[in-house]
């Protein structure tokens, strides 16, 4: 029977502790030093009812067992032998049991994508040659962790996969997943059943399982513990009856697979045996719910969801040095901006000739998701870069776009199908834009049965119609509208529109692409692509969500106009204030206004060099003589930025260089993730005008020579707060003067003196920010 | 007990802030307001522990971890149990702080430093639930991996002997640095005899007097 009841097993790590395995150690071992023990408590299982045995995997990755004497291979193979020795003749499948790696990936942590990609890799090919059956990812808090492993299993198993997560009560992970963010994107991924385990007592999992339920059509799978441990002894104290009783209420809503985690036993296995005995899970429907994602954020297309498209190099000069510099900061600066400013998706397009777009794509797509929670929609005509942008997501992203062209369809839609992305479908093909909207239409249905062809389905097929110019051809604006009305009702497909095109060429263009964006939505625009940073247009989406019964009682329109009301109390400025004073009191604004002024009298370089500068350094001299303390500081070299970044807008428009007083490398070294302090030296060297190529944190000490010797920099500076950390500075440093030896090196950090800089070969020791300007200063002029 | 956040001590967020007594302006004081009011809206605290039989220089009861060192030693000298702790404030602060940091170095300045003072409150609360717990024995302070000659490498059994990563959804990088950040782990020895206030002492501080508050003299302790 298709949506016959099938039972998985029940703890394994309890029950090994029971048998005597000491605390701390891999339990992996024992499936090579004592299978017969391992094997046992699988039988016992199986007795119970156990259709599906989890091997004693769990932890089998090269990280967590490097120190225990055996391979993952060997642990893995020994993990599946003693699986099917439980199982003997009867119907049992064995499951490839993978946990988290035990180490937090990017941007929480440190571990790469791919680097995990790789351990989990070696996990699956190892079950694989074992003979699992099938694979399951448990135990999970973080979805990109999730996507490596599933990416791992389905590149290198034919394999059914199952993912279930571990869930707080709040209905979030540790690392704040949601549950509709789970399901978006493991449904995308293709994988076979998803669900929950370990986290919590059935009871507490329920509300949970309701909700995975509006968002996949997958078979549902429940793996709970005994109820909620007692926080002082953290012994389960619910029996295996009533655990069976809890789970029971669970099956309507489509859970199929049911087991027990932290706390069950096999009588827990038995009770469930003796209960479901022949039962069936409630027949799948399709999901209710569909939409886009981060991995912390879900968007639903229930309504309009603006698309924010100011991550776009195409006409912005200054974008585009950002991208020739690699200076990703400007670009989730103005990631923030549009979200700060109300867009729901961002579209991310970073083609720029002469720079490796499928390389970009990843580097802005996880620095994107590491500061803002919006879902992205991937933007490029290049299938590597999409590939790219898609890999790196962490959640379900949006392809934009294919078109009508048969080698564009096969060669996109197949990623978008790999990767579970929505795709955005522009109405032309070989023979350009069709002139109405009959035309139009005709090449959406003609992406529709392709896209479906390769198993998209109809929820994640959105619509472009295309927007063309108003001024040029006047006709073609109603023949927009007319073909949006057809897709949305004939098709009933979601619908994309690039609005702002409308009035290229015009005066005062807002007025008409405002109009233009209203008559659009009217007709059935679910997804404008538009600048949010413009308050005409995000006040005309607020006033049409008013009137489409979306925004209920009006409650967001009059939120986002009570707070255009009030202005947050700003420090006055006072009138005939210098630029130190600005600087001083960290007046970002005030500051920006006086560069402009002065701008009118003197050339860029004067301004940087007579007034910012030496605002600075009275800044520094306050901070020494300790009358101003480190917010202040900070706060001052913010307010300095704003000139300094006012300057390199205006020198980037004219297409010159931009100014620099020269290169400085910063990185925290290897093995230490506490970059704060080298974070705040980043921004006074910045503001001091300094191009600071800032490595991160737990950089390599090769990492750091490279980047030396490729930038040509004339300082470094390293920074390490622990005193184990200090090793690994010296250890740069070294490297730094046998590849490197004309750089100059500064170093900082909680527990460094001079003496100890000194002695590990730095040149120079900054106790503070302020010293390290001083440094740079006299190193680089 | 359940872990809990309840006052973010001011004066302490100023000693992380290097702030040395000087004047604080209106806007300077009003970001320190935001500070507290971001963690106190993104801390999930939560926290682990467990009570061990303690014997100098043996393995903690029923477990292989032997604690190291001749300051903790001294600190349990008149102990024969003691209490493994955890706290976090969970993975928000860390991600707000990435955030942060471009819109505003200072605010993220501030934000670590209220995040560094939160935590410390956590545990504060929780030891002092311990105290009443473990009545009418006595509490010592807390002391933790990385403080005098206790090792950071003994972090490790923290997190085996504490579930760390299951339960507080915290890891353990390869060079023994916790994430995320906000966290700590510590002994507390449990006596029949009272014990006397140290902590933050700079006996067995690990920057030996070497900081920036001792060369002026001053120190962080309360």
């Amino acid at each position: 029977m298709e949506n016959e009841i099938l039972l998985l097993d029940g703890a394994m790590g309890t029950m090994l502790q029971a048998a005597g395995l000491p605390m701390g150690q891999a339990s992996e071992v024992w499936n090579l030093t004592a299978p017969d023990v391992v094997a046992d408590i699988q039988r016992r299982y199986v007795e119970a009812g156990s259709r599906v045995l989890y091997t004693n995997t769990f932890g089998a990755n090269r990280l967590k067992t490097k120190d225990c004497g055996f391979s993952v291979g060997e642990l893995v193979a020994g993990g599946v032998r003693c699986a099917r020795r439980a199982a003997g003749e009867l119907p049992v499948r064995v499951a490839l049991d993978i946990g988290p790696i035990g180490q937090l990936l990017e941007p929480l942590g440190t571990l790469s994508f791919e680097d995990a990609y790789e351990l989990f890799k070696e996990q699956v090919v190892a079950g694989r040659d074992a003979g699992s059956d099938l694979i399951v990812i448990e135990t999970m808090s973080d979805l990109y962790e999730v996507k490596a492993a599933v990416l791992a299993a389905k590149e290198n198993s034919d394999l059914p996969v199952w993912v279930t997560m571990t869930f707080e009560q709040s209905g979030r992970t540790f690392v704040g997943v949601t549950v509709p963010a789970m399901a978006l994107t493991l449904q995308g991924l293709g994988v076979d059943a998803m669900g929950f385990n370990c986290s919590l007592g059935p009871r507490e999992l329920l509300p949970l399982v309701k909700e995975l339920r509006q968002y996949t059509d997958k078979p549902l799978i429940l793996k709970p513990n005994a109820g909620l441990p007692d926080p002082a002894t953290g012994e389960y104290a619910i029996t295996g009856a009533a655990f069976a009783r809890e789970m029971q209420t669970a099956l309507p809503y489509g859970v199929q697979m049911l087991g027990g985690c932290c706390g069950t036993r096999p009588d827990f296995i038995r009770n469930l045996s003796q209960l479901f005995k022949g039962e069936s899970a409630a027949a799948p429907l399709p999901p209710a719910r569909h939409g886009v994602c981060s991995a912390r954020h879900a968007v639903e297309l229930s309504g309009v969801r603006v698309i924010g498209e100011r991550i776009n190099p195409t006409g912005k000069k200054r974008f585009q040095q950002a991208l020739r510099e690699n200076d990703i900061d400007y670009i989730l600066a103005r990631a923030i901006e549009q979200q700060d400013a109300g867009a729901d998706i961002l579209d991310v397009n970073v083609g720029l000739p002469g720079i490796d777009e499928p390389a970009m794509m990843t580097r802005v797509v996880k620095a994107l998701q590491s500061v803002v929670d919006l879902p992205l929609q991937i933007d490029s005509s290049d299938p590597a870069a999409i590939e790219a942008g898609l890999r790196a997501v962490n959640g379900k992203a949006i392809v934009n776009s294919v078109n009508g062209k048969r080698e564009v369809l096969d060669s996109i839609l197949p990623l978008c199908k790999k990767y579970g992305a929505a795709v955005v479908g522009l109405c032309m093909d070989e023979n350009g834009i069709p002139a109405d909207s009959e035309g139009r239409a005709a090449i959406a249905r003609r992406i529709l049965d392709a896209a479906l062809s390769y198993g998209i389905p109809r929820e994640d097929i959105y619509i472009d119609c295309l927007t063309l110019t108003v001024s040029a051809q006047q006709e073609q604006a109603r023949e927009t509208l007319r073909a949006l009305r057809t897709v949305k009702e004939e098709l009933g497909l979601h619908t994309v529109l690039g609005v702002s095109n409308i009035s290229f060429g015009l005066p005062a263009r807002e007025n008409v692409t405002v109009s233009f964006l209203t008559q659009a939505l009217y007709a059935g625009l679910d997804l404008p692509i538009v600048n949010p940073n413009q308050d005409a247009i995000m006040d005309a989406v607020a006033s049409f969500r008013v009137l489409s019964g979306e925004d209920q009682n009006s409650a967001a329109y009059i939120e986002r106009f009570a707070a255009h009301g009030e202005k947050k109390p700003i420090v006055q400025p006072e009138s005939g204030m210098s630029i130190a004073d600005a600087v001083l009191r960290g007046l970002g604004g005030e500051t920006a206004r006086l560069t402009v002024k002065a701008l009118m009298e003197k050339d860029e370089l004067s301004v940087i060099n007579d007034l910012l500068i030496p605002a600075l350094d009275r800044v520094g001299e306050k901070y020494e003589k300790q009358e101003i303390f480190l917010p202040q500081l900070i706060s001052a070299a913010n307010a300095a930025c704003e000139g300094f970044e006012l300057i390199k807008a205006r020198i980037s428009r004219r297409g010159g260089e931009s100014v620099s007083k020269g290169k400085i490398v910063l990185a925290t070294v290897h093995g230490d993730i506490h970059d704060i302090g080298k974070n705040i030296v980043r921004v006074v060297l910045e503001n001091y005008g300094y191009t600071v190529i800032d490595l991160g944190r737990d950089v390599p000490a090769q990492t750091v020579v490279d980047a030396v010797l490729r930038e040509k920099a004339g300082l470094v500076g390293l920074s390490a707060l622990m005193t184990t950390t200090v090793k690994s500075m010296a250890e740069t440093i070294a490297l730094l003067r046998r590849q490197a030896p004309d750089c100059k090196i500064m170093v900082g950090g909680a527990v460094l003196t001079e003496d100890y800089a000194m002695q590990i070969g730095a040149d120079y020791y900054a106790k503070d920010a302020k010293q390290g300007a001083d440094i740079a200063k006299k190193v680089l002029g | 007990m359940e872990a809990r956040l309840t006052n973010i001590d001011r004066s302490e967020m100023l000693r992380y802030l290097l702030w040395h007594g000087g004047e604080i302006p209106e806007d300077v004081e009003a970001a320190l307001d935001r500070g507290e009011e971001r963690i106190f809206r993104l801390a999930r605290p939560r926290a682990v522990w467990r009570v061990f039989d303690y014997r100098p220089g043996e393995p903690l009861g029923g477990t292989d971890f032997r604690p190291e060192g001749e300051d903790l030693k001294a600190f349990l000298q008149d102990c024969d149990q003691v209490i493994l702790l955890a706290a976090t404030l969970g993975a928000e602060p860390d991600l707000q702080q990435k955030q942060l940091r471009l819109r505003d170095m200072s605010e993220a300045v501030i934000l670590d430093a209220a995040g560094s003072a939160a935590v410390e409150n956590v545990c504060d609360n929780l030891c002092v639930d311990l105290a009443a717990q473990f009545a009418p024995r006595y509490l010592t302070d807390r002391f933790s991996p990385g403080y005098g000659d206790f090792p950071l490498e003994q972090q490790r059994w923290f997190f085996q002997l504490l579930d760390m990563p299951r339960r507080l959804g915290v890891s353990l990088t390869e060079t023994n640095l916790m994430l995320p950040q906000k966290t700590v782990t510590a002994v507390v020895g449990i006596s029949d005899l009272p014990q006397k206030k140290r902590e933050n002492s700079c006996e067995t501080c690990s920057l030996q007097g070497d900081c920036v508050f001792r060369k002026e003299g001053r120190r962080c302790g309360k």
